[in-house]
């Protein structure tokens, strides 16, 4: 008895359809963001470059990047694919905060409730790096992590960049 | 001729090689493929229908972003589970507070349990057990993670999975009326 109505368990566990069509179609939301964001996946090695390849400061983050790596080859940008991460050195790190700024005041101009969900999903981003990270502590040779964690800083850069981008006539007109 | 199965990997490692160099109509074509799945996993995982829509967006582009990366060493559905679960626990701890206050039982999977006269019976049951049991549920008993698999997922150790397994197995049993073991 017990153990026919436990296999009854069993039975309705595996006769639940493990595939459940969403909703709505999200293939067009999915592809217009990969659309803006580049035209084709990110080889590891060149990550990196791409990412940060916004359009508004594409020039001053590469040059940074680029010099970055000439004046420190002791701290490779990219050494290979199991050690990537964000380039720290310093003059990508000043880019990098000289594209946050731009992106902080152009936010000003924006209604408080655009605002605040851009805050939000920033917060989301950068919340998931961290835990991103520690997961990458205890499991360092995870590429699946290695992979998202490079998605979460890719993101941040994106974000900044779609608001500097969105801002612009704005700022152009005033 | 190929048995279907395997048509399909042979199928689907073509499309992963050209959606790898660059060919988004043949990543369509892995979603259109792929996105019950995944968007299966992310419902029973969040129980929430836009937080799962939200995962499974983020899953595909975490997909594509990683492509070039993705060595066929295991096979890409499973490759890509793996992304959506930790999408999903990603998004989860950025957003626990409204996580906290959401309705647990909004945005149900409207699909039958043919086992039942209630089908929702057991889609409910599973959405209202407590989080590390459903995730192990739903990866183990579900989705065919092994517990290893799981656990080094989640971040427990393989003993609490199996524990929670059995604890969700329990739970479920008496939501539904069943004897426990």
């Amino acid at each position: 008895m017990n153990e026919s109505r436990q296999k009854s368990l069993d039975e309705r566990l595996a006769n639940l359809p493990r595939d459940i069509a969403p909703p709505r179609n999200l293939w067009p939301a999915i592809a217009g963001r990969l659309r803006r964001s580049r035209s084709r996946p990110r080889p590891l090695l060149f990550a990196a470059a791409a990412g940060i390849a916004g359009a508004c400061l594409a020039s001053a983050l590469t040059w940074s990047v680029l010099h970055g790596r000439t004046a420190s080859p002791a701290a490779p940008l990219v050494a290979h694919a199991s050690s990537f991460d964000e380039p720290r050195n310093a003059k990508y790190v000043a880019a990098r905060d000289s594209l946050e700024l731009s992106f902080r005041e152009r936010l000003r101009l924006l209604d408080p409730a655009t605002r605040a969900h851009i805050e939000a999903s920033l917060a989301v981003i950068r919340q998931a790096h961290e835990d991103i990270r520690k997961a990458l502590a205890s499991d360092p040779e995870s590429p699946v992590l290695e992979q998202l964690w490079q998605s979460t800083w890719h993101d941040e850069i994106d974000l900044y960049d779609n608001v500097v981008q969105a801002t612009q006539n704005t700022m152009t007109r005033t | 001729m190929l048995p279907p199965a395997i048509d399909a990997m042979v199928e689907s490692a073509e499309l992963v090689a050209a959606a790898a160099g660059g060919d988004l109509a043949a990543f369509e074509s892995l979603y259109r493929q792929f996105a019950p799945r995944v968007y299966g996993l992310c419902l029973r995982l969040t129980g929430q229908r836009e937080a799962a829509e939200d995962c499974t967006q983020e899953s595909f582009v975490a997909a594509w972003r990683a492509l070039a990366g993705f060595e066929q060493r295991s096979r890409f559905s499973t490759w890509l589970h793996r992304i959506a679960v930790h999408t999903v626990l990603a998004r989860r701890r950025g957003l626990r507070v409204a996580y906290e206050v959401a309705e647990p039982k909004a945005g149900l999977p409207e699909v039958a349990d043919p086992g039942s006269d209630a089908p929702l019976d057991l889609e409910r049951a599973i959405a209202a057990l407590p989080e590390r049991a459903r995730h192990v549920l739903v990866l183990v008993g579900l989705y065919g993670f092994s517990h290893a698999e799981a656990a080094q997922t989640l971040g427990i150790a393989e003993g609490t999975c199996k524990a929670q397994l059995h604890r969700a197995r329990g739970l479920l049993a008496q939501a539904l009326g069943l004897e426990t073991s």
